[in-house]
């Protein structure tokens, strides 16, 4: 049980929503579906130098504690 | 009995159970997390693999045992956190920023564990240290902005707030979910100023489009004025023309209307000419010619009347004259004769003058008598003609005195005739006037 609470409260592997811009030199944020509710995550790029707008889908790749999310481009 | 007393207790049971039930299980709500802490209350950290040394709890309930664990909620509400900050631009412009910053503790385990180390007996101070924090942090995202971009740039703003407090955010177990500038005061008029290009060439050209507006209305109107002016014009033009027609032919009308007239005056004048001279000019001359010739009559009969007259007047004077001179001779002889006859006897003659001249001789006696003033005759009224008797007989004893009196007289007479005939005017021969 605790392990399947645990897989609820994953938030690597989530899929996200950019509202901040995510580049070097900036902090970006997602907003992550998670607990039954939407979260805002400080956001950086997984790949170095990789620039994602607003508005763009990113799957999470990374977390760390408490607010912190490496991330991807998940649209193509 | 024994059943009442069954149920009794079983009811005190169920009492007794729902108290303890009551006092060892703690439900946390949606917005508050149960920091649980004391025996046995350890879980592991999901995510970093390591123990937290206390329970966290959020959703449900847990069995909170009395006296071996204590249990304190943290609220996860939003808080809300004024801020009013006095700062200078990029540019160095100092402005006066009024926010507002709401932020909540964290959902995940790791921000509620911070925030409770932190603030779990604090929590009604968190939005005084909150304040402070973001103060400095607003003062550091202003000084990287410019006036334009707090205005107009909210994704830079938004940017700029995640980087500069996020890290510290995280270390405090907060989440900024939204930092909002209620309001920007710049002392030096700098964003009036950013406004006024604008709002002037607004203004301009609403002036210009104003302005033509108005002139091409006046142009329509002064337009309109001027083709209403020909027209009255032209029409007044045409009633003059059609009023001097009418006033011509009226005139012509008239004009022969006088013109008839005047003939017919001349013929009336002709014909009064005509009657004038048969009913008073020919009687007249009839009468002039009738008295002519009874004047003419009459003048002859004048003429020979006069002529008459005349001869006999001529006849009569002829007579008269004659008479006259023969008695002219008549009365010439009788006083040479009577002049002969003085010639020889002057005394006579004299007598008879002083005889004439005796009044003025008495009046000259009585003048003696003019230069006394008081005369007192003794013998009354015969003395006064005693007296003037031998006055008088003593003036016609002194003849010689009386004789001289007259030549005196004589001559004075000759001489007031002498002078006023023949004064001589000397005829003064006044050089000048030459």
């Amino acid at each position: 049980m605790a392990r399947a609470w645990a897989k609820e409260d994953a938030v690597v592997g989530r899929q996200g929503r950019v509202t901040g811009k995510i580049g070097p030199g900036l902090v970006g944020e997602v907003m992550i579906p998670i607990r039954g509710g939407v979260e805002a995550f400080y956001a950086y790029s997984a790949i170095q130098g990789e620039e994602i707008p607003v508005g763009s889908l990113v799957v999470v790749m990374d977390y760390h504690p408490p607010r912190t999310v490496y991330v991807s481009s998940a649209s193509i | 009995m024994p059943i009442v007393a069954v149920a009794i207790g079983a009811v005190v049971a169920i009492i007794v159970l729902i108290i303890i039930f009551k006092a060892i299980w703690r439900v946390a709500e949606p917005n508050e997390a149960l920091i649980i802490s004391g025996l046995g209350a350890k879980a592991h950290n999901r995510d970093t693999a390591e123990s937290l040394g206390f329970k966290i709890t959020t959703g449900k309930g847990t069995m909170v045992l009395p006296g071996f664990q204590t249990c304190r909620r943290l609220s996860l509400d939003t808080r809300v956190s004024g801020l009013e900050v006095t700062c200078v631009t990029s540019q160095g412009i100092k402005v006066h920023v009024r926010g507002v910053v709401i932020y909540k503790v964290g959902d995940d385990f790791s921000s509620i564990a911070n925030a409770a180390r932190r603030f779990l007996d604090q929590q009604k101070m968190m939005d005084d240290k909150t304040h402070q924090l973001f103060a400095g942090h607003l003062r550091s995202i202003v000084g990287n902005l410019t006036v334009e971009d707090l205005l107009r740039d909210r994704d830079r703003l938004t940017n700029q707030v995640r980087t500069s407090s996020a890290d510290e955010m995280g270390k405090l177990g907060l989440v900024v979910d939204s930092l909002q500038i209620q309001d920007i005061e710049d002392e030096v008029g700098y964003i009036d100023n950013l406004g006024k290009p604008n709002s002037a060439a607004v203004a301009s050209a609403a002036r210009i489009a104003e302005a033509q507006r108005n002139q091409e209305a006046t142009q329509a109107e002064q337009m309109a004025e001027q083709a209403n002016a020909a027209q009255i014009r032209d029409t007044e033009i045409k009633k003059r023309q059609y009023q001097g027609q009418v006033d011509q032919a009226a005139a012509e009308a008239r004009q022969q209307v006088i013109t008839k007239e005047t003939k017919n005056a001349e013929l009336e004048a002709d014909r009064r000419e005509k009657a004038l001279e048969a009913e008073v000019r020919k009687p007249a001359d009839a009468k002039a010619y009738e008295r002519v010739t009874l004047a003419e009559a009459e003048r002859k009969a004048a003429v020979a009347q006069a002529q008459a007259e005349a001869e006999a007047t001529k006849i009569n004077g002829q007579a008269e004259a004659e008479a006259t001179r023969m008695k002219g001779i008549a009365e010439a002889e009788a006083i040479k004769a009577r002049a002969d006859a003085l010639a020889e006897n002057q005394e006579a003659v004299i007598a008879q003058q002083l005889a004439e001249r005796w009044p003025e001789i008495v009046e000259a006696g009585a003048g003696v008598f003019g230069n006394v003033d008081n005369m007192v005759v003794l013998n009354g009224a015969e003395g006064v003609e005693d007296m003037l008797a031998k006055a008088l007989t003593l003036g016609g004893t002194g003849l010689g005195v009386a004789r001289q009196l007259l030549s005196t007289m004589n001559g004075q007479r000759s001489a007031d005739a002498s002078a006023s005939n023949g004064k001589l005017v000397p005829v003064e021969s006044d050089p000048d006037t030459k």
